[in-house]
């Protein structure tokens, strides 16, 4: 009996750790998150057709001297996207120049002819990624078609690109 | 045949009594274990910040569905449970740098899968006691807020998060 009471003190013991382990578990996740350097993206130059004569369409392709061009700095060797709002027409006050045909051209170095890939501008999200020190370069075409009616003048409209991770 | 039958008996008694005991408290011991397997918890999805820039704080609400926390645990109908997250206040990243991670008041959600359970707002920061009614499965999700200096090393943070469940 005297071993049947250590036994059963003993299992008693037992039977309390149980329970104990019984009313509690967990589990664990984890929380994670990537820094990266802001995006900061610079208008370096003007998409300008210049001179246009009525009647007679005119189109600046990205490699040219009057492409328009971005320049952008981020997270070295990191993947963003780009998007962009385009006119579809250049004004004059009340008068509208279209222009479209739009044509595009990213890279990592600023060279708008080799080395680079040529895209399609628009709303949709277009790959891009940044230079081993976090630079990039867009450079933006397009066709302006004015009418053999077009009114004389400067128009203007704004390309504006954005750059997201 | 008495004696000797009688001291064979005898003599095997008290191992057998105690063998017999030990299969009856293991037999008992069983009860608590079957405890052990109403309740369970487990770790679904990682609170998830992904990109964050230098200088910008980034949130994530409880009820994101992709990139917040997610644990869920079972236990019983009727059983009274308590909840309490262990949270860290840093994500630890590259060459010991650290982030800092705050979590809201409203920053966890304990939401039965009963077919009329709805979704319960808690402070993940204390402890929180529910009654399981209509769901035995409880899905619990956590959200929270990264806040990166100007200057934070980029790269990747992580700091863990443990959920704890005490049947009361």
């Amino acid at each position: 009996m005297h071993n049947l009471t250590k036994v059963a003190a003993l299992m008693g013991l037992a039977l309390g750790v149980t329970a104990t382990a019984a009313a509690q578990n967990n589990a664990s996740i984890n929380a994670t998150a990537v820094v990266q350097q802001p995006i900061a993206v610079s208008a370096t130059r003007t998409l300008d057709f210049q001179n246009i004569l009525p009647g007679v369409a005119k189109v600046i392709g990205v490699g040219a001297a009057t492409s328009g061009e971005f320049s952008v700095t981020g997270q070295a060797s990191t993947a963003a996207n780009m998007s962009f709002v385009l006119p579809v027409n250049l004004v004059n006050g009340g008068n509208n120049l279209p222009i479209g045909t739009w044509t595009g051209y990213w890279n990592t170095a600023n060279n708008a002819t080799a080395g680079g890939t040529a895209f399609t501008p628009s709303v949709a999200l277009t790959g891009m990624t940044f230079s081993g020190t976090g630079t990039a370069f867009v450079f933006v075409g397009a066709t302006v078609t004015p009418t053999v009616a077009q009114a004389a003048g400067t128009y203007t409209g704004t390309v504006q690109m954005t750059v997201t991770y | 045949m008495r004696s000797s039958r009688r001291v064979a008996f005898s003599g095997r008694t008290s191992p057998l009594r105690i063998r017999l005991c030990i299969l009856a408290l293991l037999a008992l011991m069983g009860l608590p274990s079957l405890a052990v397997a109403q309740l369970t918890v487990k770790a679904d999805r990682d609170l998830r910040f992904q990109v964050v820039i230098q200088g910008v704080a980034k949130y994530v609400p409880p009820n994101d569905p992709v990139y917040s926390g997610e644990f869920e645990f079972t236990a019983a109908i009727g059983n009274q449970v308590q909840l309490g997250f262990t949270l860290p206040n840093n994500l630890a990243g590259p060459a010991g740098a650290t982030m800092p991670i705050a979590f809201g008041n409203n920053d966890a959600i304990a939401q039965g899968t009963g077919p009329t359970s709805v979704p319960v707002v808690f402070n993940p920061k204390g402890v929180s006691v529910f009654r399981l009614v209509t769901s035995n499965r409880i899905l619990v999700f956590i959200g929270g807020t990264v806040t990166p200096a100007a200057n934070q090393r980029t790269g990747a943070y992580t700091a863990p998060i443990v959920f704890t469940v005490t049947i009361l």
